[in-house]
Protein backbone atom coordinates (compact mmCIF):
# COMPACT_ATOMS: atom_id res chain seq x y z
CA UNK A 1 0.00 0.00 0.00
CA UNK A 2 1.01 3.38 -1.07
CA UNK A 3 0.38 6.36 1.11
CA UNK A 4 1.87 9.61 0.18
CA UNK A 5 2.01 12.47 2.91
CA UNK A 6 1.66 15.92 1.78
CA UNK A 7 3.76 18.07 3.77
CA UNK A 8 2.02 21.44 5.38
CA UNK A 9 5.22 21.71 7.16
CA UNK A 10 4.52 20.67 10.74
CA UNK A 11 6.69 19.42 12.93
CA UNK A 12 5.44 16.01 13.11
CA UNK A 13 5.32 15.38 9.00
CA UNK A 14 8.44 13.03 9.57
CA UNK A 15 6.39 11.47 12.62
CA UNK A 16 3.45 10.72 10.39
CA UNK A 17 6.10 8.96 8.26
CA UNK A 18 7.25 6.71 10.66
CA UNK A 19 3.89 5.44 12.29
CA UNK A 20 3.20 4.61 8.68
CA UNK A 21 6.76 3.34 8.11
CA UNK A 22 6.23 1.18 11.06
CA UNK A 23 2.51 -0.14 10.32
CA UNK A 24 4.45 -1.34 6.63
CA UNK A 25 3.40 1.13 4.56
CA UNK A 26 5.06 2.42 1.44
CA UNK A 27 4.94 5.85 3.00
CA UNK A 28 6.44 8.98 1.58
CA UNK A 29 6.40 12.84 2.07
CA UNK A 30 5.81 14.91 -0.79
CA UNK A 31 5.93 19.13 -0.52
CA UNK A 32 2.49 20.68 -1.39
CA UNK A 33 3.62 22.22 -4.88
CA UNK A 34 3.97 18.44 -6.18
CA UNK A 35 2.00 18.02 -9.64
CA UNK A 36 -1.50 16.38 -9.53
CA UNK A 37 -0.36 13.72 -11.77
CA UNK A 38 2.31 12.40 -9.61
CA UNK A 39 -0.48 11.37 -6.71
CA UNK A 40 -2.88 9.06 -8.92
CA UNK A 41 -1.31 5.71 -8.05
CA UNK A 42 -1.62 6.42 -4.10
CA UNK A 43 -3.65 4.57 -2.29
CA UNK A 44 -4.38 7.26 0.35
CA UNK A 45 -3.29 10.83 1.23
CA UNK A 46 -2.17 12.42 4.32
CA UNK A 47 -2.43 15.99 4.74
CA UNK A 48 0.03 16.68 7.44
CA UNK A 49 -0.26 19.46 9.95
CA UNK A 50 1.58 22.68 10.07
CA UNK A 51 2.47 26.59 11.34
CA UNK A 52 0.17 27.88 8.28
CA UNK A 53 -2.82 29.45 9.59
CA UNK A 54 -5.76 28.97 7.26
CA UNK A 55 -7.46 30.41 9.12
CA UNK A 56 -5.83 33.51 8.40
CA UNK A 57 -5.62 33.00 4.55
CA UNK A 58 -2.48 31.46 5.11
CA UNK A 59 -3.96 28.22 2.31
CA UNK A 60 -2.74 30.32 -0.13
CA UNK A 61 0.41 28.43 0.59
CA UNK A 62 -0.51 24.87 0.09
CA UNK A 63 0.64 24.78 -3.42
CA UNK A 64 -1.70 22.05 -4.96
CA UNK A 65 -3.54 20.46 -1.88
CA UNK A 66 -6.82 21.81 -3.37
CA UNK A 67 -6.67 19.98 -6.43
CA UNK A 68 -5.82 16.72 -4.51
CA UNK A 69 -9.01 17.17 -2.80
CA UNK A 70 -10.63 17.47 -5.85
CA UNK A 71 -8.85 14.86 -8.08
CA UNK A 72 -8.09 12.34 -5.68
CA UNK A 73 -11.17 9.87 -4.91
CA UNK A 74 -9.33 7.50 -2.62
CA UNK A 75 -9.21 7.94 1.23
CA UNK A 76 -7.79 11.69 2.84
CA UNK A 77 -6.38 11.99 6.61
CA UNK A 78 -5.97 15.51 7.53
CA UNK A 79 -4.08 16.41 10.64
CA UNK A 80 -4.80 20.29 13.06
CA UNK A 81 -4.07 22.37 9.96
CA UNK A 82 -4.44 19.52 7.44
CA UNK A 83 -8.12 19.01 8.89
CA UNK A 84 -8.88 23.06 8.91
CA UNK A 85 -7.34 23.60 5.57
CA UNK A 86 -9.32 20.48 4.29
CA UNK A 87 -12.64 22.05 6.25
CA UNK A 88 -12.56 25.51 4.80
CA UNK A 89 -11.85 23.57 1.52
CA UNK A 90 -15.57 22.25 1.50
CA UNK A 91 -17.03 25.41 2.89
CA UNK A 92 -16.67 25.22 6.43
CA UNK A 93 -14.99 27.71 8.63
CA UNK A 94 -11.52 27.74 10.61
CA UNK A 95 -11.21 30.50 13.43
CA UNK A 96 -8.49 30.75 16.03
CA UNK A 97 -9.45 28.55 19.15
CA UNK A 98 -10.77 30.46 22.16
CA UNK A 99 -9.38 27.84 23.74
CA UNK A 100 -5.96 26.71 22.09
CA UNK A 101 -4.64 23.40 23.19
CA UNK A 102 -1.01 22.73 23.86
CA UNK A 103 0.35 18.96 25.03
CA UNK A 104 -2.02 16.84 26.65
CA UNK A 105 -5.86 16.55 25.60
CA UNK A 106 -8.58 14.54 26.54
CA UNK A 107 -10.14 13.32 23.38
CA UNK A 108 -14.25 12.57 23.54
CA UNK A 109 -15.22 10.58 20.59
CA UNK A 110 -19.29 10.94 20.09
CA UNK A 111 -19.34 8.84 17.06
CA UNK A 112 -16.61 6.11 16.70
CA UNK A 113 -17.36 5.29 13.29
CA UNK A 114 -13.99 3.86 11.05
CA UNK A 115 -12.15 6.07 12.38
CA UNK A 116 -12.10 5.59 16.11
CA UNK A 117 -12.85 1.18 15.69
CA UNK A 118 -11.83 -0.36 19.25
CA UNK A 119 -10.64 2.96 20.66
CA UNK A 120 -11.98 3.81 24.10
CA UNK A 121 -15.14 6.93 24.55
CA UNK A 122 -12.36 8.66 25.84
CA UNK A 123 -8.26 8.58 25.57
CA UNK A 124 -5.44 11.10 25.77
CA UNK A 125 -4.19 12.45 22.94
CA UNK A 126 -1.98 15.61 22.53
CA UNK A 127 -2.40 18.50 20.11
CA UNK A 128 -0.73 21.51 19.48
CA UNK A 129 -2.89 24.39 17.45
CA UNK A 130 -3.76 27.89 17.59
CA UNK A 131 -7.12 27.89 15.13
CA UNK A 132 -10.09 25.22 14.77
CA UNK A 133 -12.34 24.43 11.97
CA UNK A 134 -16.26 25.18 13.54
CA UNK A 135 -18.69 24.91 11.42
CA UNK A 136 -18.16 21.77 8.58
CA UNK A 137 -20.79 21.56 6.62
CA UNK A 138 -21.15 18.38 4.50
CA UNK A 139 -19.14 16.69 7.85
CA UNK A 140 -20.17 14.47 10.42
CA UNK A 141 -18.16 15.64 13.93
CA UNK A 142 -16.86 12.75 15.11
CA UNK A 143 -14.98 13.83 18.54
CA UNK A 144 -14.35 16.71 20.85
CA UNK A 145 -12.65 18.01 23.82
CA UNK A 146 -13.53 20.08 26.48
CA UNK A 147 -12.46 23.73 24.79
CA UNK A 148 -12.59 22.21 20.99
CA UNK A 149 -15.89 21.33 19.34
CA UNK A 150 -14.76 19.40 16.84
CA UNK A 151 -11.52 17.37 17.68
CA UNK A 152 -12.16 15.01 14.79
CA UNK A 153 -14.32 14.94 11.87
CA UNK A 154 -15.68 12.50 8.60
CA UNK A 155 -17.41 13.51 4.99
CA UNK A 156 -20.23 12.41 4.61
CA UNK A 157 -20.27 11.04 1.24
CA UNK A 158 -16.41 11.17 0.45
CA UNK A 159 -13.74 8.58 2.41
CA UNK A 160 -12.16 12.40 3.59
CA UNK A 161 -11.28 12.37 7.53
CA UNK A 162 -9.90 15.14 9.65
CA UNK A 163 -8.66 15.06 13.16
CA UNK A 164 -7.22 18.22 15.31
CA UNK A 165 -5.08 16.09 17.56
CA UNK A 166 -2.08 14.42 16.19
CA UNK A 167 -2.30 10.53 16.55
CA UNK A 168 1.45 10.55 15.38
CA UNK A 169 3.04 11.24 18.29
CA UNK A 170 3.91 8.88 20.77
CA UNK A 171 2.37 10.60 23.58
CA UNK A 172 -1.07 10.15 22.12
CA UNK A 173 -3.01 7.11 22.89
CA UNK A 174 -3.89 4.64 20.28
CA UNK A 175 -2.42 7.19 17.59
CA UNK A 176 -1.24 3.67 15.55
CA UNK A 177 -5.01 2.45 15.95
CA UNK A 178 -6.05 5.55 14.77
CA UNK A 179 -3.83 5.17 11.40
CA UNK A 180 -4.61 1.57 11.09
CA UNK A 181 -8.12 1.99 10.73
CA UNK A 182 -7.54 4.76 8.78
CA UNK A 183 -5.69 2.35 6.29
CA UNK A 184 -8.61 -0.25 6.64
CA UNK A 185 -10.54 2.17 4.18
CA UNK A 186 -7.69 2.32 1.55
CA UNK A 187 -8.30 -1.87 1.67
CA UNK A 188 -12.22 -1.43 0.73
CA UNK B 1 7.03 -3.05 9.83
CA UNK B 2 8.54 -1.51 12.82
CA UNK B 3 11.99 -0.23 12.61
CA UNK B 4 14.79 -3.35 11.64
CA UNK B 5 18.39 -1.75 12.97
CA UNK B 6 20.67 -5.21 11.54
CA UNK B 7 18.87 -4.10 8.04
CA UNK B 8 19.68 0.08 8.86
CA UNK B 9 23.33 -0.76 9.56
CA UNK B 10 24.34 -2.44 6.43
CA UNK B 11 22.31 -0.05 4.41
CA UNK B 12 24.17 2.76 6.00
CA UNK B 13 27.62 0.83 6.06
CA UNK B 14 26.71 0.72 2.35
CA UNK B 15 25.59 4.33 2.08
CA UNK B 16 28.59 5.47 3.53
CA UNK B 17 31.12 3.48 1.54
CA UNK B 18 29.79 4.74 -1.86
CA UNK B 19 29.50 8.26 -0.79
CA UNK B 20 32.98 8.66 0.15
CA UNK B 21 34.64 6.15 -2.22
CA UNK B 22 38.12 6.18 -1.35
CA UNK B 23 38.05 9.42 -0.02
CA UNK B 24 39.11 10.32 3.36
CA UNK B 25 35.97 11.50 6.39
CA UNK B 26 36.55 13.41 9.74
CA UNK B 27 33.43 12.12 12.05
CA UNK B 28 32.39 14.99 14.60
CA UNK B 29 32.13 13.22 17.98
CA UNK B 30 30.82 14.44 21.25
CA UNK B 31 30.56 11.61 23.83
CA UNK B 32 26.74 11.35 23.13
CA UNK B 33 24.65 8.42 21.28
CA UNK B 34 24.16 9.99 18.01
CA UNK B 35 27.69 10.94 17.14
CA UNK B 36 29.56 7.84 18.65
CA UNK B 37 26.94 5.00 16.38
CA UNK B 38 27.91 7.77 13.62
CA UNK B 39 31.52 7.40 13.77
CA UNK B 40 31.10 3.70 14.39
CA UNK B 41 28.74 3.37 11.40
CA UNK B 42 31.59 5.13 9.23
CA UNK B 43 34.65 3.25 10.70
CA UNK B 44 32.82 -0.15 9.23
CA UNK B 45 33.01 1.60 5.82
CA UNK B 46 35.85 3.56 5.74
CA UNK B 47 38.00 2.00 8.55
CA UNK B 48 41.55 4.19 8.25
CA UNK B 49 40.19 6.48 5.97
CA UNK B 50 38.26 7.88 9.35
CA UNK B 51 39.21 10.00 12.07
CA UNK B 52 37.00 11.10 14.79
CA UNK B 53 37.49 14.99 16.28
CA UNK B 54 36.04 16.16 19.80
CA UNK B 55 36.35 19.25 20.28
CA UNK B 56 35.89 20.70 24.15
CA UNK B 57 33.99 23.65 23.50
CA UNK B 58 33.94 24.40 27.66
CA UNK B 59 30.28 23.68 27.61
CA UNK B 60 30.72 20.13 28.23
CA UNK B 61 29.30 18.43 31.36
CA UNK B 62 31.51 17.92 34.06
CA UNK B 63 34.13 15.21 33.36
CA UNK B 64 32.83 15.04 29.86
CA UNK B 65 36.24 15.32 28.21
CA UNK B 66 37.71 12.67 30.16
CA UNK B 67 34.69 10.27 29.45
CA UNK B 68 34.84 10.59 25.37
CA UNK B 69 38.15 9.30 25.70
CA UNK B 70 36.67 6.60 27.30
CA UNK B 71 33.81 5.91 24.82
CA UNK B 72 36.31 6.37 21.91
CA UNK B 73 38.00 3.58 23.10
CA UNK B 74 35.35 1.38 23.87
CA UNK B 75 33.71 1.77 20.50
CA UNK B 76 37.04 1.90 19.15
CA UNK B 77 37.70 5.16 17.62
CA UNK B 78 40.81 6.61 16.07
CA UNK B 79 40.44 10.12 17.92
CA UNK B 80 41.69 13.74 17.91
CA UNK B 81 41.13 15.87 20.71
CA UNK B 82 40.64 19.79 20.22
CA UNK B 83 41.03 22.22 23.22
CA UNK B 84 38.75 25.33 21.68
CA UNK B 85 37.52 26.16 25.31
CA UNK B 86 38.99 30.21 24.72
CA UNK B 87 37.98 30.51 21.17
CA UNK B 88 34.28 29.49 22.22
CA UNK B 89 34.30 31.59 25.13
CA UNK B 90 35.34 34.78 23.33
CA UNK B 91 33.00 33.86 20.23
CA UNK B 92 29.86 33.83 22.77
CA UNK B 93 30.87 36.93 24.57
CA UNK B 94 27.93 39.44 24.92
CA UNK B 95 25.66 37.32 22.41
CA UNK B 96 22.55 36.79 24.51
CA UNK B 97 20.00 35.76 21.36
CA UNK B 98 19.48 31.93 21.57
CA UNK B 99 19.27 32.11 17.58
CA UNK B 100 22.81 34.10 17.35
CA UNK B 101 24.04 31.74 20.04
CA UNK B 102 23.31 28.61 17.80
CA UNK B 103 24.73 30.32 14.92
CA UNK B 104 28.09 31.24 16.48
CA UNK B 105 28.26 28.16 18.07
CA UNK B 106 27.88 25.98 14.78
CA UNK B 107 30.07 28.37 12.76
CA UNK B 108 32.91 27.92 15.26
CA UNK B 109 32.46 23.90 14.94
CA UNK B 110 32.49 24.38 11.38
CA UNK B 111 35.50 26.10 11.21
CA UNK B 112 37.14 23.86 13.31
CA UNK B 113 36.49 20.97 11.35
CA UNK B 114 37.41 22.39 8.38
CA UNK B 115 40.91 22.89 9.90
CA UNK B 116 41.36 19.64 10.78
CA UNK B 117 40.18 18.30 7.99
CA UNK B 118 42.39 20.23 5.86
CA UNK B 119 45.38 18.60 8.04
CA UNK B 120 43.82 15.53 7.54
CA UNK B 121 43.10 15.56 3.45
CA UNK B 122 39.91 14.89 4.32
CA UNK B 123 36.86 16.47 2.56
CA UNK B 124 33.63 14.85 4.07
CA UNK B 125 32.18 15.94 7.92
CA UNK B 126 30.42 13.11 9.08
CA UNK B 127 27.72 14.29 11.51
CA UNK B 128 25.11 12.61 14.01
CA UNK B 129 22.26 14.65 13.21
CA UNK B 130 18.82 13.20 13.75
CA UNK B 131 15.42 14.05 12.32
CA UNK B 132 14.43 16.12 15.33
CA UNK B 133 17.63 17.91 14.15
CA UNK B 134 16.63 18.94 10.42
CA UNK B 135 12.88 19.01 11.34
CA UNK B 136 13.36 21.95 13.79
CA UNK B 137 15.92 23.88 12.02
CA UNK B 138 12.93 24.47 9.47
CA UNK B 139 12.56 25.02 6.13
CA UNK B 140 10.41 26.04 3.31
CA UNK B 141 6.98 25.84 5.25
CA UNK B 142 8.57 24.25 8.17
CA UNK B 143 9.50 26.49 10.95
CA UNK B 144 12.23 27.08 12.29
CA UNK B 145 12.13 26.55 16.26
CA UNK B 146 15.50 26.18 17.00
CA UNK B 147 18.65 26.53 14.49
CA UNK B 148 20.48 22.94 15.61
CA UNK B 149 23.93 23.83 15.52
CA UNK B 150 24.85 20.87 12.99
CA UNK B 151 21.86 22.02 10.59
CA UNK B 152 20.23 25.52 10.73
CA UNK B 153 23.66 26.67 12.30
CA UNK B 154 26.12 26.28 9.64
CA UNK B 155 27.79 28.47 7.49
CA UNK B 156 26.90 29.12 4.31
CA UNK B 157 30.33 28.44 2.85
CA UNK B 158 31.37 25.26 4.12
CA UNK B 159 33.54 23.34 2.26
CA UNK B 160 33.58 19.99 3.51
CA UNK B 161 30.23 17.33 1.87
CA UNK B 162 28.48 16.02 5.08
CA UNK B 163 28.48 12.47 5.48
CA UNK B 164 24.96 12.04 7.97
CA UNK B 165 24.04 8.11 8.35
CA UNK B 166 21.43 8.81 11.22
CA UNK B 167 19.62 11.53 9.87
CA UNK B 168 16.34 9.67 9.51
CA UNK B 169 16.20 8.08 12.68
CA UNK B 170 14.80 9.15 16.40
CA UNK B 171 16.79 9.26 19.26
CA UNK B 172 14.96 5.47 20.05
CA UNK B 173 15.80 4.11 16.94
CA UNK B 174 19.24 5.49 17.40
CA UNK B 175 20.20 3.67 20.47
CA UNK B 176 18.85 0.15 18.49
CA UNK B 177 21.78 0.96 16.14
CA UNK B 178 23.99 1.37 18.99
CA UNK B 179 22.89 -1.79 20.55
CA UNK B 180 23.71 -4.08 17.57
CA UNK B 181 26.70 -2.82 16.53
CA UNK B 182 28.09 -3.61 19.82
CA UNK B 183 28.66 -0.23 21.67
CA UNK B 184 28.13 -0.94 25.26
CA UNK B 185 25.00 -0.21 26.90
CA UNK B 186 26.21 2.99 29.09
CA UNK B 187 27.07 4.67 25.68
CA UNK B 188 24.09 3.86 23.53
CA UNK B 189 21.46 4.88 26.68
CA UNK B 190 23.06 7.56 27.48
CA UNK B 191 20.20 11.00 28.13
CA UNK B 192 20.55 13.03 25.11
CA UNK B 193 23.03 16.13 25.12
CA UNK B 194 22.52 19.52 23.37
CA UNK B 195 24.84 19.69 20.33
CA UNK B 196 25.91 22.98 21.40
CA UNK B 197 26.49 21.98 25.40
CA UNK B 198 25.61 23.72 28.36
CA UNK B 199 25.58 26.73 26.56
CA UNK B 200 21.69 26.58 25.53
CA UNK B 201 21.27 25.95 29.63
CA UNK B 202 22.44 29.12 30.50
CA UNK B 203 19.61 31.75 29.27
CA UNK B 204 21.12 35.27 28.28
CA UNK B 205 25.28 35.28 27.60
CA UNK B 206 26.84 31.92 28.35
CA UNK B 207 30.24 33.19 30.85
CA UNK B 208 32.41 31.15 31.38
CA UNK B 209 30.95 31.81 35.54
CA UNK B 210 27.68 30.69 34.16
CA UNK B 211 29.35 27.65 32.71
CA UNK B 212 30.67 26.51 35.47
CA UNK B 213 27.31 26.95 38.05
CA UNK B 214 25.03 24.78 35.41
CA UNK B 215 28.13 22.53 35.09
CA UNK B 216 27.77 21.96 38.36
CA UNK B 217 24.17 21.94 38.76
CA UNK B 218 23.59 19.37 35.84
CA UNK B 219 25.86 17.14 37.35
CA UNK B 220 23.83 17.41 41.27
CA UNK B 221 20.92 16.92 39.15
CA UNK B 222 22.35 13.95 37.28
CA UNK B 223 23.54 12.16 40.32
CA UNK B 224 20.45 12.51 42.35
CA UNK B 225 17.68 11.55 39.59
CA UNK B 226 20.53 8.35 38.72
CA UNK B 227 20.14 7.72 42.48
CA UNK B 228 16.30 7.69 42.88
CA UNK B 229 15.95 5.89 39.86
CA UNK B 230 18.32 3.15 41.19
CA UNK B 231 16.76 2.46 43.97
CA UNK B 232 13.36 2.33 43.06
CA UNK B 233 11.78 5.97 43.67
CA UNK B 234 10.77 6.88 39.87
CA UNK B 235 11.92 5.78 36.74
CA UNK B 236 15.29 7.33 35.14
CA UNK B 237 14.23 10.30 33.05
CA UNK B 238 14.84 10.39 29.23
CA UNK B 239 16.47 13.42 29.67
CA UNK B 240 17.52 15.29 32.90
CA UNK B 241 19.38 18.44 33.14
CA UNK B 242 19.77 22.18 35.27
CA UNK B 243 19.43 25.69 33.37
CA UNK B 244 20.35 28.89 35.51
CA UNK B 245 18.18 31.51 34.52
CA UNK B 246 19.37 35.08 34.53
CA UNK B 247 16.86 36.04 37.58
CA UNK B 248 18.08 36.78 40.33
CA UNK B 249 16.00 36.59 44.07
CA UNK B 250 16.34 37.36 47.11
CA UNK B 251 17.40 34.79 49.94
CA UNK B 252 18.65 34.63 52.87
CA UNK B 253 22.41 32.78 54.13
CA UNK B 254 23.02 32.67 57.44
CA UNK B 255 21.24 35.70 58.71
CA UNK B 256 22.70 37.43 55.38
CA UNK B 257 20.85 38.67 52.52
CA UNK B 258 21.25 36.84 49.64
CA UNK B 259 20.58 37.85 45.71
CA UNK B 260 21.73 35.20 43.12
CA UNK B 261 20.45 32.98 40.18
CA UNK B 262 17.76 30.77 39.98
CA UNK B 263 18.23 27.23 38.73
CA UNK B 264 15.25 25.35 36.90
CA UNK B 265 15.27 21.84 36.83
CA UNK B 266 14.02 19.63 34.27
CA UNK B 267 13.03 16.25 33.71
CA UNK B 268 11.23 14.66 30.92
CA UNK B 269 9.44 11.20 30.29
CA UNK B 270 10.22 11.20 26.14
CA UNK B 271 10.38 8.57 23.15
CA UNK B 272 11.96 10.73 20.63
CA UNK B 273 11.63 13.93 22.11
CA UNK B 274 9.80 15.32 19.31
CA UNK B 275 6.72 15.44 22.54
CA UNK B 276 7.82 15.53 26.03
CA UNK B 277 6.07 15.58 29.30
CA UNK B 278 7.31 16.59 33.05
CA UNK B 279 8.00 13.71 35.13
CA UNK B 280 6.64 13.38 38.40
CA UNK B 281 9.93 13.38 40.75
CA UNK B 282 9.07 12.52 44.22
CA UNK B 283 9.30 15.99 46.48
CA UNK B 284 11.54 14.67 48.65
CA UNK B 285 14.39 13.81 45.79
CA UNK B 286 13.47 18.02 44.44
CA UNK B 287 14.17 18.93 47.70
CA UNK B 288 17.54 17.29 48.10
CA UNK B 289 18.25 18.68 44.73
CA UNK B 290 17.68 22.26 45.80
CA UNK B 291 19.76 21.71 49.01
CA UNK B 292 22.62 20.18 47.11
CA UNK B 293 22.65 22.88 44.57
CA UNK B 294 22.24 25.52 47.02
CA UNK B 295 24.69 24.82 49.45
CA UNK B 296 27.16 23.76 46.79
CA UNK B 297 27.11 27.21 44.77
CA UNK B 298 25.79 29.73 48.00
CA UNK B 299 27.87 32.55 46.50
CA UNK B 300 25.72 32.40 42.90
CA UNK B 301 22.71 30.53 43.70
CA UNK B 302 19.50 31.00 46.39
CA UNK B 303 16.70 29.41 44.69
CA UNK B 304 15.68 26.59 43.11
CA UNK B 305 12.26 25.71 40.57
CA UNK B 306 11.37 22.53 38.58
CA UNK B 307 9.66 22.89 35.36
CA UNK B 308 6.42 21.16 34.76
CA UNK B 309 5.71 22.30 31.20
CA UNK B 310 5.35 19.68 28.25
CA UNK B 311 6.52 19.79 25.37
CA UNK B 312 4.38 21.59 23.38
CA UNK B 313 4.23 24.12 24.43
CA UNK B 314 7.59 24.41 25.67
CA UNK B 315 10.47 22.55 23.90
CA UNK B 316 12.85 20.24 26.22
CA UNK B 317 15.81 22.39 26.10
CA UNK B 318 15.16 26.14 27.23
CA UNK B 319 17.00 27.74 24.31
Amino acid sequence: MKVLIVDFGSQWTHRILRTLKYLDVDAKIIPVSTPSSEIKDADALVFSGGAIRVSLGDGDQTGNARLFLSCFQGPILGVCAGQQFIGMHFGGQARPSAGPEFGKVEIIVDDHDELFDGVPDRFHAWASHNDEVVETPGFRVLAHSKDCSNHAFKHESRPIYGTLFHPEVDHSEYGEEIYANFLKLCKK
Amino acid sequence: MPFNPEKFVSQAVADVKKQVGDGKAIVAVSGGVDSTVTAVLMGRALGDQLVAVFVDTGYMRKNEPETIKGVAKKAGLNLRFVDAKGEFFSALANATDPEEKRKIIGEKFIRIFEKIAREENACFLGQGTLAPDWIESGSGLRATIKSHHNVGGLPKDMNLQLVEPVRELYKDEVRKVGKVLGLPADVYNRQPFPGPGLAVRIMGEATPEKAEIVREACAIVEEELEAAAASGKMALPWQYFAVVLPVKSVGVLGDARAYGYTIAVRAVESLDGMTAKACSVPPEVLERIAERITRQLKEKVNRVVYDITSKPPATIEWE
